[in-house]
């Protein structure tokens, strides 16, 4: 194949991996929580627009509108059912990974019980058709899930960027205990990105709708590529995840080009395992000592 | 200072020193007994002798995972996700060893146990490398990983999987030595887990889960404690493993690497007590009853993952240190279950 279709194929899905992934490193970064149920969610999302679709025949785009602050509402609402009182434990960091682990069992088995483990996708209309310009063939699906992704981050940067909120969330990252000494309602902002990082994946889960086939527990491979991005990234920037996912994304189109599709995730986990290894803090985070 | 009391209980823990040491001896002996016999036992009492032995068999099998687990993820305080990669080095080795040289699994169970040890310790020189919540990360990597080469190596069949000859027994007992191997490879994991627990080699793994940095400073050598806490951690889930996949007589990549089978061993030490020897045991003990019985009301369905997750953080959000750990804590730990 063509080296320009391959590197332009790789970026429009770098695009919505750079969606998914800049959910959970922000929530890396305010919380010091890595959501290994933040794929879970995302599948929740794309059943959501799959009944949708089917009952309704709403177009996954649209669905958007509903999914992303029905995903809002249950982040805010789990975040204070069960944060807030990890949050005095001395082994915080751990507790929440294993407790995130055990949410993301609940949603599986519960995704399992109701829709089956069976294969399921959405078909709109534009799943199924491509645009060429030039010589570069794009599937008109993944185009329209990549614009709208770069828009949806763009939205986020924006927010953190421009906001009070923002600002906020931005100074919680930095240092939870200055921005608290400051007059910042850390537990607000908490449960503000915990809700943030969830309508993303809420997003998310109605664009892979249409672009993937999906069941239950695919969850565990879509989280281990989201963690290798956030990991290479750097644990908590969101710049990083960004870059880290328009180059593993193409990196791993190449090697799909090489080796076949099926060797394609290892692009992932053996990057996951190389920077955790050689390069703790990532391309872009702060060394911290976890 | 918690090491320092810890180390006063560890050295109160010398036989004959506790008021508890008695019927402590009495405990283990009765439980012995009690494993060793079970299957005459339950020949009149059970109708369905196969079905009690089969999960006669599993709780000894999750006993075993779930101590060995305990190693490095109650004593040293590192949580792994990726033991199943142990498992299945167990289950693979023995299968192919049964189906290319016809070496029994039941012979080959120390050289099963070894070949994951010497996975787990290469494993663990570099996974090890990183703490905290990159750890979990690598060793979920290092999952992914295995299965990923597993599921995509013909020699051992790929993914759709390896078939082994039938153990050539009458069908009625035909659990039995699968039930007494399994006893084996479990009476050995809560043994060496107690042994870890009474040598300076144990107290170390236990600085390193207080202070790691402070562990170090006193002198520990902190990497290769804990690269060989993992190791051993991943003998007696080899074992295992081999056991396991005899009895199944199919091996496939995912009944071994699923992650679920990873979730249940963290899951049974945390809820029985993460760093206690009892714990572990108490808490297999339990989840395979639950499961059962959830099994049998219910039928065998996904609520089953559903009910472990959510005990999982049931668990963790309202007694973290598990039955044992919440006991002891509160000073009501019964004589009879403080095996350290």
């Amino acid at each position: 194949m063509d080296w320009l279709q391959i590197l332009v194929l790789g970026l429009l899905l770098g695009g919505v991996y750079a969606m998914m992934a800049s959910g959970l490193t922000l929530l890396f970064g305010v919380m010091r929580v890595v959501n290994l149920a933040h794929a879970a969610f995302i599948l929740v999302a794309s059943y959501l627009t799959y009944v949708l679709f089917e009952s309704l025949a709403l177009d996954p785009i649209v669905s958007l509108v509903i999914t992303m602050p029905l995903m809002f509402g249950l982040g805010v609402v789990l975040y204070l059912l069960l944060f807030p009182r990890l949050e005095d434990n001395p082994r915080y960091v751990e507790m929440t990974v294993l407790l995130t682990f055990g949410l993301a069992l609940i949603v599986e088995g519960l995704m399992t019980y109701t829709f089956t483990g069976i294969f399921r996708s959405v078909r709109p209309e534009y799943a199924s058709t491509s645009i060429t310009v030039g010589e570069i063939f794009m599937p008109t699906s993944q185009l329209y899930a990549s614009l709208i992704s770069f828009a949806l981050l763009f939205g986020l940067w924006s927010i953190l960027r421009f906001t009070r909120t923002g600002t906020a969330i931005r100074a919680t990252m930095q240092n939870r205990a200055a921005a608290q000494i400051v007059g910042v309602n850390v537990r607000r902002v908490s449960a503000l990105a915990f809700g943030i990082g969830m309508a993303l994946a809420g997003a998310a889960g109605s664009l892979l709708s249409f672009m993937f086939p999906f069941f239950p527990a695919r969850h565990w491979q879509w989280i281990a590529l989201l963690l290798a991005l956030i990991v290479l990234g750097g644990m908590g920037s969101i710049k990083g995840a960004v870059i880290a996912s328009l180059l593993l994304a193409v990196a791993s189109a190449v090697v799909t080009d090489l080796m076949g599709p099926t060797w394609s995730p290892i692009t992932f986990y053996l990057t996951l395992f190389l920077i955790l290894m050689i390069r703790p803090q990532g391309l872009f985070g702060v060394k911290v000592r976890l | 200072m918690a090491v320092v009391e810890r180390r006063q209980g560890l050295l109160a823990g010398a036989p004959g020193r506790k008021p508890g040491a008695r019927s402590r001896r009495v405990t283990v002996t009765l439980v012995l007994a009690l494993i060793l016999l079970f299957p005459v036992i339950a020949i009149p009492i059970f109708q369905s002798y196969a079905y009690v032995m089969q999960v006669g068999m599993l709780a000894l099998m999750w006993i075993s995972m779930s101590s060995s687990w305990n190693i490095i993820g109650g004593f040293a305080g590192y949580i792994s996700l990726g033991h199943g990669v142990f498992f299945a080095i167990g289950g693979y080795s023995a299968g192919l060893a049964l189906a290319h040289w016809e070496i029994s699994p039941f012979l080959f169970l120390p050289i099963a146990g070894l070949a994951a040890m010497l996975v787990g310790f290469l494993a663990g020189l570099i996974t090890l490398r990183t703490r905290g919540p990159a750890f979990i990360v690598a060793t979920i990597a290092m999952l992914f990983l295995f299965l990923l080469w597993f599921d995509n190596w013909e020699f051992i069949g790929g993914s759709s999987g390896l078939d082994l000859p039938l153990v050539q027994i009458p069908v009625q007992w035909l659990k039995v030595p699968f039930y007494y191997a399994m006893a084996l490879s479990a009476i050995g994991a809560v043994y060496l887990s107690h042994r870890v627990a009474h040598s300076k080699f144990g107290l170390g793994l236990r600085a390193i889960s207080q202070d790691e940095t402070k562990a170090e400073v006193a002198g520990i050598n902190t990497r290769w404690y804990k690269v060989w806490a993992f190791a051993l951690s991943a003998f007696f889930i080899g074992t295992a493993g081999a056991i396991y996949g005899y009895s199944l007589t199919h091996l496939r990549p995912l009944t071994f690497f699923a992650i679920a089978v990873a979730a249940r061993m963290v899951l049974m030490a945390i809820i029985g007590g993460r760093g206690t020897v009892a714990g572990p045991v108490l808490g297999a003990f339990l989840i395979i009853g639950v499961n059962e019985f959830a099994v049998r009301q219910l039928g065998q369905s996904e609520l089953n993952i559903v009910f472990t997750g959510l005990i999982l953080v049931a668990a963790l959000l309202f007694f973290p240190q598990g039955i044992v750990g919440s006991l002891r804590k509160a000073g009501r730990l019964p004589a009879f279950l403080d095996w350290d």
